[in-house]
C-alpha cells in the first residue's frame, strides 16, 4: 500500500508540471493585459506609471522566465501574489476551497443517496411505472442545463414561496454555526450540483443490478433459500457498486469544476466563481493557483478511486 | 487668499441631473416624513459583483473597495452628491491668489476611532504613502506637488512643497510646481492614521505599505463605519462607528455582501435578502411590480460610445468628417437607447455628460438627430456611392466596410453594435458587429492597434472633468514607437489641445468654474462637429432600495455621502 502510494504520487508529478506550463502558456499567451485591464481609463495614468507596475509585478520578464520564477516558488506553495489582491494567491484559493468542497461533498452524497437507491428500484421492478418515471428522470436529469434549473428553482422556492434563499451561503447576521440556515442555504446549490450525478447513478445502478441478478451466484444464493433482501442487499449490490466507485474516480474534481456554473448562479462564494472572476481580470496568480489545486485534487481523488476499489472488490490488489 | 470652496460653490454650474425616486406604481415614496425621528438599529446589506481587493485606500483601483474605504476612511474635502462640488469634510481648504498654494485645516472635532485627533500629519501619511507603494495607480495625481516625484524616486526622505503649521498641526500648506486647476480634487489624496502606517512610512521604508496586514484589517478609522469581520468572497461586515466625529451612524451594521451576478442582486432584492443595490434596465419592469422596494433614478456619470478609428487603413472613410457625421446622423439614437436600455439612458453629442459642470450648456451643439436622408448626402459629398451590390464604394472602387468591436459578454454594447451595425447597412455600409474579450479589446485600444475600426465602450468620468488623458493629441497612442494612450480615435485638433491646456493649466492662472467651463465648451464644440466619437448615451443608474431604508437619496457623484443619517424603519 505505501510504495502504491509513493509511485502514484510520483507518477504526479510530471502530470501537475504539464498542467502548469498548459496553464501559464494559456494564460499568458491568450490577448490582453492584466495592467492595461486594472489601469484603463484612468485620469493622467502615464506610460510610466505602466512600465513601473509591469516591473513591480515581473510581468516585464521574458515568459519563459516568469514561468521557473513561478514554478521555483510553486514547490515551496508559494503561487504568487494576487494582481488585484496583493495577497499570496494559494491562501485565497484555500479560504474559499471548504465552501466548495462543502457544496461538492453535500452534492456527492445527494447522488449517492437518492441516485443508488433509484437505480435499484428501477431494477426490481424493472418495466413498471416507477422504472419508467426514473428512466425518464435520468434522461431529464442529464438534459436541463443547470444555469437554468437553478434560476427556475431560485423563482419557485425563493422569490415565489419564500421557503428557501436565493444565494450566498448563510443569512447575513446569522451565526456561522447555525446549521439549519446554513442547511436551507446549500440545498438548491447541491441538488441541481447533484442532478446529472443522480441521473447518472440510478442509470448505471440499473443496468448493473439486473445483470447481477441474473448470474449464477444470485441464483445460488436464492436456491439456498436466503430471504430476497438478503440476496438483493448482500449479494448483489456489493458487485453492483464497482462501476459506480469507477464512476466516483474524479467526481470529486468533476463537481468541484461543476461548481463554476453553480457558484454563479446561487451566488456561492467558491473557488470557481473566484477563479472566473479571476480569469476574467487576467489575475494570472489566481487562475495558476486555482488550476493547480484543482488538479492536485483530481489527482488525489483518481487515488481515492483505486484504493476504494480494492475494499469493495477484494479481487482487485493495490500493487 | 481666498476661499476656494466658497468660490467654486458660488460659481459652479448646478447641473440638473434626472434623479427621480417613486414607488413601483409611480407615484410618490412614501418615505417618511422629514420630522420623524430616525430609528436607532438595524443593518444594511449592499450588493456587488465583485469582491473587494483591498482597505488600502492608497492601492485601491476597483468601485468595490473605493465603497468600503469610502465608508470607513473619510476625506478632506468631499464632492456634492448631485453636482461634483468639493465641499468640506475633514478639513476647509483656501487657495492662493496665484492658484500655487493650497491651504487645508482639519476641522477641530475630527477624531479617529481610537479618540486621537486627526491632524496635517495624517495626510501627509496618505501622500507619503502614494510615493512609497509601487503598486499603487496614482502616482501621477501627484506629480504636480513639489517634491512628490523626488520622494517617489527615492532622491528626497520629505515631501518639499508639504508645509505643516508648526503653530497648528492641523493647519498644512502644499505647494505645486504649476498652477493645475484640477488639484483641488487631485489634492483630497487619502488621510490615513499615522498612528497606523506611520511605520511603513519612514525614511528608510520601501515598500512595505503595498502588504501591510492593517490593508486587509484596518483597526483605526476616520469614518462612520469601522471594520468588523471579511468573510472571503462573501462579505464585508463594518459595524458602526460610535464615536464617528460627525455623530454615530442610525444603522448597527453595513454589510457588503459579494453576489455572482446582476441577476442575483435582482433575485436579492426582490426576497429582501438585500437592502439596496444598482440593477439593470432590462430589469426594471420586472422590479416595478415588487410592492416592497423603491427605486432611484439617477444619471450616470459617464456615457457609452461608439469611438471610430480615424486613421483605420481598412475603413478609409472614417477619416473624413462628412463620413463621421453621416454615422451620426445615419443611427437613430432614440431608437437604439429604447431598445438597448429601455429608454434608460439620455443620448449624448458632448465628451461632459449633463449631471457635470463642465457640460456645454452656452454653446450650441449639433444633436444629430436621425435623418437618413442627410447621412446619404454627407457621404455622397465626401464621395461615397452605392456600387453594384448597392455596398458603397469610393473613387478608388473601395467597399465601405466596418467593423464595430465591442467585449463580448456584456450584453447592452452587443446589442448596440448589432443594431448599429443594422442601420449603418441601411445606408449601404457593409457593417457588422465583432464582440471580442474586454482583454484583448483593451490593448488594442491602449496600443493603438490599427485593425480597429470602430469600437464600442464607455468611460467613467469623475468629479473632476479634465478630459486630457482621453482628448489630448499627446494621448494619442503611437505603436512604433510603442507608445501607449487612449486616444484611439488618433483624431486630434490644435485649438481642443489649446482648450484642454487652458482648462487644465491656465497661462493666466484662472480656474475659476467660469472660466474653464469656457474651455470645455470650445472643447465640447469641436469634438461635436469633428464626432471622433458617436457620443452614444448616458445610462440612467437604477438604485433599488427596501421601503423600509430611510434618508437614502443617491446621487450621480455619491450614493452614500449620508450613509450616517440612513435609518431602517422598523
Amino acid at each position: 500500500m505505501r510504495n502504491f502510494l509513493i509511485r502514484r504520487a510520483l507518477y504526479a508529478i510530471p502530470t501537475l508540471i504539464g498542467i502548469s506550463i498548459i496553464t501559464f502558456a494559456i494564460a499568458r499567451l491568450s490577448p490582453g493585459d492584466p495592467i492595461r485591464l486594472f489601469t484603463f481609463g484612468i485620469k493622467d495614468f502615464t506610460q510610466d506609471d505602466y512600465l513601473r507596475l509591469l516591473h513591480a509585478y515581473g510581468l516585464d520578464k521574458p515568459i519563459p522566465l516568469q514561468y521557473v520564477d513561478w514554478l521555483s516558488n510553486a514547490v515551496r506553495l508559494n503561487f504568487g501574489e494576487s494582481l488585484i489582491y496583493h495577497r499570496e494567491a494559494g491562501t485565497m484559493i484555500l479560504e474559499r476551497l471548504p465552501n466548495t468542497l462543502q457544496l461538492a461533498v453535500t452534492a456527492l452524497m445527494l447522488q449517492l443517496i437518492i441516485g443508488v437507491p433509484l437505480g435499484v428500484v428501477a431494477a426490481l421492478r424493472r418495466g413498471s411505472w416507477a422504472d419508467g418515471a426514473i428512466r425518464v428522470f435520468g434522461v431529464a436529469g442529464h438534459a436541463v442545463p443547470a444555469f437554468w434549473l437553478g434560476q427556475v428553482l431560485i423563482i419557485l422556492f425563493a422569490i415565489g414561496l419564500r421557503w428557501l434563499p436565493s444565494q450566498g451561503m448563510l443569512t447575513v447576521g446569522k451565526d456561522q454555526l447555525d446549521l439549519m440556515d446554513r442547511l436551507k442555504h446549500i440545498l438548491l446549490p447541491a441538488f441541481v450540483l447533484a442532478l446529472v450525478g443522480i441521473a447518472n447513478y440510478s442509470r448505471i445502478l440499473r443496468t448493473e443490478t439486473l445483470d447481477v441478478l441474473g448470474q449464477d451466484y444470485i441464483r445460488t444464493a436464492h436456491a439456498k433459500g436466503l430471504r430476497e433482501r438478503v440476496v438483493v442487499y448482500v449479494h448483489a449490490l456489493r458487485n453492483s457498486l464497482i462501476p459506480v466507485v469507477t464512476a466516483l474516480g474524479g467526481i470529486l474534481a468533476t463537481l468541484v469544476g461543476g461548481a463554476l456554473v453553480i457558484e454563479q448562479v446561487f451566488s456561492w462564494p467558491g473557488i470557481g466563481q473566484f477563479t472566473f472572476q479571476a480569469a476574467i481580470a487576467k489575475d494570472y496568480p489566481i487562475v495558476q493557483a486555482g488550476v493547480m489545486i484543482a488538479s492536485t485534487l483530481l489527482v488525489v481523488s483518481y487515488v481515492l478511486r483505486d484504493l476504494t476499489y480494492a475494499i469493495v472488490d477484494p479481487r482487485i490488489k493495490v500493487a | 487668499m481666498r476661499r476656494l470652496v466658497a468660490v467654486l460653490g458660488a460659481a459652479m454650474l448646478v447641473a440638473v441631473s434626472c434623479s427621480s425616486s417613486g414607488t413601483p406604481g409611480g407615484g410618490a415614496s412614501p418615505s417618511v416624513a422629514a420630522t420623524e425621528k430616525p430609528q436607532q438599529g438595524g443593518r444594511v446589506i449592499e450588493a456587488t459583483i465583485s469582491d473587494i481587493a483591498t482597505m488600502q485606500p492608497v492601492l485601491v483601483n476597483d468601485t468595490a473597495s473605493g465603497r468600503i474605504t469610502g465608508l470607513i476612511y473619510d476625506n478632506i474635502l468631499q464632492v456634492d452628491y448631485k453636482t461634483g462640488e468639493p465641499k468640506p469634510r475633514l478639513a476647509s481648504a483656501t487657495v492662493s491668489s496665484d492658484s500655487l498654494k493650497y491651504t487645508f485645516e482639519m476641522n477641530a472635532k475630527a477624531v479617529w476611532s481610537d479618540g486621537k485627533p486627526l491632524i496635517a500629519d495624517d495626510w501627509l501619511t496618505g501622500l507619503k504613502a502614494v510615493g512609497k507603494s509601487k503598486k499603487t495607480v496614482r502616482k501621477s495625481t501627484f506629480k504636480d506637488v513639489v517634491g512628490f516625484t523626488d520622494y517617489s524616486d527615492g532622491k528626497a526622505t520629505s515631501i518639499s512643497g508639504v508645509a505643516i503649521d508648526p503653530a497648528n498641526n492641523k493647519k498644512w500648506t502644499v505647494t505645486m510646481a504649476k498652477v493645475s486647476c484640477s488639484a483641488i480634487i487631485d489634492l483630497i489624496g487619502y488621510t490615513l492614521p499615522t498612528q497606523v502606517f506611520g511605520k511603513y512610512v519612514t525614511d528608510s521604508s520601501k515598500d512595505e505599505i503595498d502588504t501591510a496586514p492593517e490593508n486587509t484589517n484596518p483597526t483605526v478609522v476616520s469614518g462612520p463605519f469601522k471594520f468588523t469581520e471579511w468573510r472571503k468572497g462573501d462579505q464585508v461586515i463594518l459595524d458602526k462607528n460610535a464615536t464617528y466625529w460627525q455623530g454615530a451612524p442610525n444603522i448597527d451594521q453595513y454589510v457588503y455582501k459579494v453576489v455572482a451576478n446582476q441577476t442575483a442582486i435582482t433575485n436579492g432584492l426582490k426576497t429582501g435578502e438585500i437592502t439596496w443595490g444598482t440593477i439593470q434596465a432590462k430589469d426594471l419592469a420586472d422590479v416595478q411590480t415588487v410592492a416592497t422596494v423603491k427605486i432611484d433614478k439617477y444619471q450616470n456619470l459617464g456615457y457609452t460610445f461608439i469611438g471610430w478609428n480615424t486613421a483605420s487603413p481598412t475603413a478609409v472613410g472614417l477619416a473624413d468628417k462628412r463620413v463621421r457625421q453621416a454615422l451620426a446622423y445615419g443611427i437613430d439614437m432614440d431608437q437604439v437607447i429604447k431598445a438597448v436600455v429601455f429608454g434608460e439612458a439620455t443620448k449624448q453629442v458632448s465628451h461632459h455628460v449633463p449631471v457635470q459642470w463642465a457640460y456645454p450648456t452656452g454653446v450650441q451643439l449639433e444633436q444629430y438627430k436621425y435623418d437618413k436622408a442627410k447621412a446619404q448626402s454627407l457621404l455622397k459629398d465626401a464621395g461615397w456611392t452605392p456600387g453594384p451590390d448597392g455596398i458603397l464604394q469610393n473613387a478608388a472602387g473601395k467597399k465601405f466596410n466596418l467593423t464595430i468591436s465591442t467585449n463580448s459578454g456584456n450584453t447592452e454594447r452587443e446589442t448596440l453594435a448589432t443594431v448599429a451595425a443594422e442601420q449603418y447597412k441601411q445606408l449601404g455600409i457593409n457593417a457588422k458587429a465583432a464582440p471580442e474579450a474586454f482583454q484583448g479589446l483593451v490593448t488594442k485600444l491602449t496600443t493603438g492597434d490599427s485593425t480597429l475600426e470602430a469600437t464600442i465602450i464607455g468611460w467613467s468620468l469623475g468629479a473632476e472633468p479634465d478630459p486630457y488623458s482621453i482628448w489630448h493629441s499627446s494621448q494619442i497612442p503611437d505603436p512604433a514607437k510603442k507608445v501607449e494612450g487612449f486616444g484611439f480615435t488618433y483624431f486630434k485638433d490644435p485649438a481642443m489641445d489649446k482648450a484642454i491646456e487652458e482648462a487644465r493649466n491656465p497661462s493666466n492662472g484662472d480656474c475659476t468654474v467660469a472660466s474653464r467651463k469656457k474651455q470645455y465648451e470650445t472643447f465640447n464644440k469641436i469634438l461635436n462637429e469633428n464626432q471622433p466619437y458617436n457620443f452614444g448615451y448616458a445610462n440612467n443608474v437604477l438604485a433599488v432600495s427596501q421601503q423600509s431604508l430611510q434618508s437614502f437619496k443617491p446621487g450621480s457623484f455619491s450614493a452614500i455621502y449620508n450613509v450616517n443619517e440612513w435609518w431602517i424603519k422598523k
